[in-house]
């Protein structure tokens, strides 16, 4: 595995307005995460979690302390660099799918090339490819709405992943999966994992998840409260 | 990208069939008030240009400033000399002579005694005195219900309902009771050879039609007129060409201090025309500007409507890097292919209803004797299909379309991407 650390996070707060005060969700946090990392951010409910997430996918901005992603500061991107981030190197993958009902499966894990330059012949081969590592290859012309939950989250990981990013968050992207699914679904992502060295962050309360991974952190009350390294050598997906 | 949106559109016909129809309701009704309005005031203006105004009307200055009373006795005098230099000036314009005059005709019976009388309007043209350009410029063959065109001395055209009234006949005689130009007494018998309809009620209720050289006659107005009307070449009407000519002729006559001197009057100038002719623009300019307010307002409406629909979309296009600018010029684009759709529609089916009411037009004929409208009027108020027609509507409609979803996506820019996870979690 390539240890290059992609993400370093140095004394992170942040914090909300509140009233007349401010609520902090994360207090003085500290971590790297190096690239093919496949790392789960486990927590109870207001534990800080998604707002971790939320700093690393570049959708938030840090209080104060630094957070760098790819070499960049998050907190002194514009919307536009952060929206860049977002597009070229970091995939989501949401509890609901969230696809777009009116699109095919094709079109769906399309649109995030679309925003790039890619040529029509190069999208197609992309997706196609994507799809393929999702098992949904022969899927690709039928509409979102006619999928299972199971193909909508597969869908929705092609789409994380069709433009090879470096990093995917996954916020519970097993959460309205039955088990045998969700499985499904995580072996696929371990697979992507171990096979394009990309970056896996979930945030999640899910045990079955925290069978596939190689690091879980646990966050109590916005602050670190230990993390662990799980050994998995002799496993394959 | 645009395949994309397209696919979007067609696809989601909650996004595109209510704006779309909205949209084209707007723009059709624009064609069809515009269309209808061209048509209505352009008759105004022709009918007024052919019965009464011309496109240039030359009188004496004296007879100018009364012209409501019609003062033959101020007529101008000397024609030819005012006409010869137009003629050769302007060789592609028409130069004709017209007199109007009022007075009573009396109907006789077998015996020679009066069997009717009633207030006439009488008007004169260059039937058989003159070439045909007037026969063609009146339609007179086309207007004409029954009987002929007079050919000689002496013989006239009634209105078909004035006739109607006065229970005339083809080939019956009529005395004409009235004043000359010098105020002594005039008595013409006058033959009916036909009876016309313009479709305007001033002609059709009240009018007796006659040569201009029988009228110079009875007036005592040889080598005399009341009015020389001047028409552009082909009965085109140009108000440029009609202000420029008028000004040049004016110019020669501007310090005769004589109240006889001719003086020029262009179309527009004359009675209440340029009111209604700049009435006819702004109430074009204040019909679009309605129709872009109150579509904006519906459509501003609907696209909050699908603002809020699509919010989740919008949420993922942003998680997926698109960036607000980008969503808010894709939503702008979207409002311009629905307006041109939109545009498309209205415009082909108001296209078709002002066709139709070129065609066909609204009968106000019960309606005439009501108006008072110091302008010739058509009893049939028609459409009219004009080139700007094909595009005006496509000013409301997409104006309003973009003003209405330029509105409605600002909430775009106050999305907060940091509560994207949570508001994509349901």
């Amino acid at each position: 595995m390539n240890t290059e650390t992609i993400i370093s996070i140095e004394n992170l707060t942040k914090q909300f307005p509140e009233g007349d005060g401010f609520f902090t969700a994360l207090k003085d946090i500290n971590l790297t995460f190096k690239k093919g990392e496949f790392t789960g951010v486990v927590g109870p409910s207001g534990s800080g979690k998604t707002t971790l997430l939320n700093i690393i996918g570049s959708l938030d901005k840090p209080t104060s302390g630094k957070v760098n992603v790819l070499g960049l500061d998050i907190g002194n991107l514009s919307h536009k660099e952060s929206a860049n981030l977002r597009n070229k190197h970091i995939g989501f993958i949401f509890q609901v799918y969230n696809l777009l009902p009116v699109y095919t499966v094709f079109e769906n894990v399309e649109f995030a090339l679309l925003l790039q330059s890619y040529t029509k012949s190069e999208r197609k081969k992309m997706v196609m490819e994507s799809l393929e590592w999702v098992g949904l290859g022969d899927q690709a012309s039928k509409r979102v709405t006619k999928l299972s939950g199971g193909e909508g989250q597969r869908v929705a990981i092609a789409r994380a992943m069709v433009k090879r990013p470096q990093i995917v968050i996954a916020d519970e992207p097993t959460a309205n999966l039955d088990a045998a699914n969700a499985h499904a679904i995580l072996k696929t992502m371990k697979k992507l994992n171990q096979e394009l060295n990309t970056t896996f962050l979930f945030s999640t309360h899910d045990e079955k998840v925290m069978t596939y991974l190689d690091r879980i952190i646990h966050l109590r009350d916005g602050k670190l409260e230990s993390e662990e390294f799980i050994s998995h050598e002799n496993d394959k997906v | 990208m645009i395949k994309f949106l397209l696919n979007g559109i067609l696809r989601d016909k909650s996004r595109s069939v209510l704006p779309v129809i909205i949209v084209s309701i707007g723009v059709m009704l624009t064609v069809l008030l515009s269309g209808y309005m061209a048509g209505v005031f352009g008759d105004v203006v022709t009918q007024s240009a052919k019965f009464d105004t011309g496109h240039v009307k030359i009188m004496s200055k004296a007879y100018a400033e009364n012209i409501d009373q019609l003062p033959n006795d101020l007529a101008l005098l000397g024609i030819n000399e005012v006409i010869a230099p137009l003629q050769e000036a302007y060789p592609d314009m028409d130069w004709v002579k017209r007199i109007k005059f009022g007075g009573l005709l009396d109907v006789l019976d077998e015996e020679g005694e009066s069997k009717g009388q009633g207030p006439v309007t009488g008007m004169s043209f260059e039937i058989y005195s003159g070439n045909d350009s007037e026969l063609k410029r009146m339609n007179f063959e086309d207007a004409l219900v029954e009987g002929s065109i007079p050919a000689a001395k002496n013989e006239a055209l009634l209105g078909v309902k004035f006739a109607d009234q006065l229970g005339l006949k083809l080939g019956d005689e009529m005395t004409f009771i009235g004043s000359t130009m010098n105020g002594s007494m005039a008595f013409t018998v006058f033959k009916l050879v036909g009876t016309v309809r313009f479709g305007t009620a001033v002609m059709d209720e009240g009018a007796m039609i006659i040569d201009v050289a029988d009228a110079q006659h009875l007036l005592d107005m040889e080598n005399g007129t009341s009015e020389i009307l001047g028409y552009l070449d082909n009965d085109v009407y140009d108000e440029e060409a009609t202000l420029e000519i008028s000004k040049v002729f004016n110019a020669r006559y501007a310090d005769s201090k004589d109240e006889f001197a001719p003086i020029m009057i262009p179309l527009k100038k004359q009675g209440e025309l340029e009111e209604l002719i700049t009435l006819a623009d702004s109430m074009s300019a204040l019909l679009i500007a309605i129709f872009i307010f109150a579509m904006s307002i519906v459509l501003w409406n609907t696209g909050l409507l699908a603002g809020l629909r699509r919010y989740k979309e919008f949420g993922i296009r942003l998680s997926l890097g698109e960036t607000k600018g980008h969503i808010y010029k894709t939503f702008i684009g979207e409002a311009i292919l629905i307006g041109i759709i939109g545009s498309i529609i209205g415009t082909i089916i108001g296209l078709i209803g002002i066709y139709y009411l070129q065609e066909v037009g609204i009968d106000i004929s019960s309606m005439m004797d009501q108006i008072d409208a110091g302008f010739m009027m058509p009893s049939v108020m028609r459409g009219k299909v004009t080139p700007n027609l094909f595009y005006i509507g496509f000013i409301p409609g997409l104006f309003a379309m973009v003003l209405g979803n330029m509105l409605s996506g600002m909430g775009i820019y106050k999305r907060q991407t940091a509560s994207l996870m949570k508001e994509l979690e349901v």
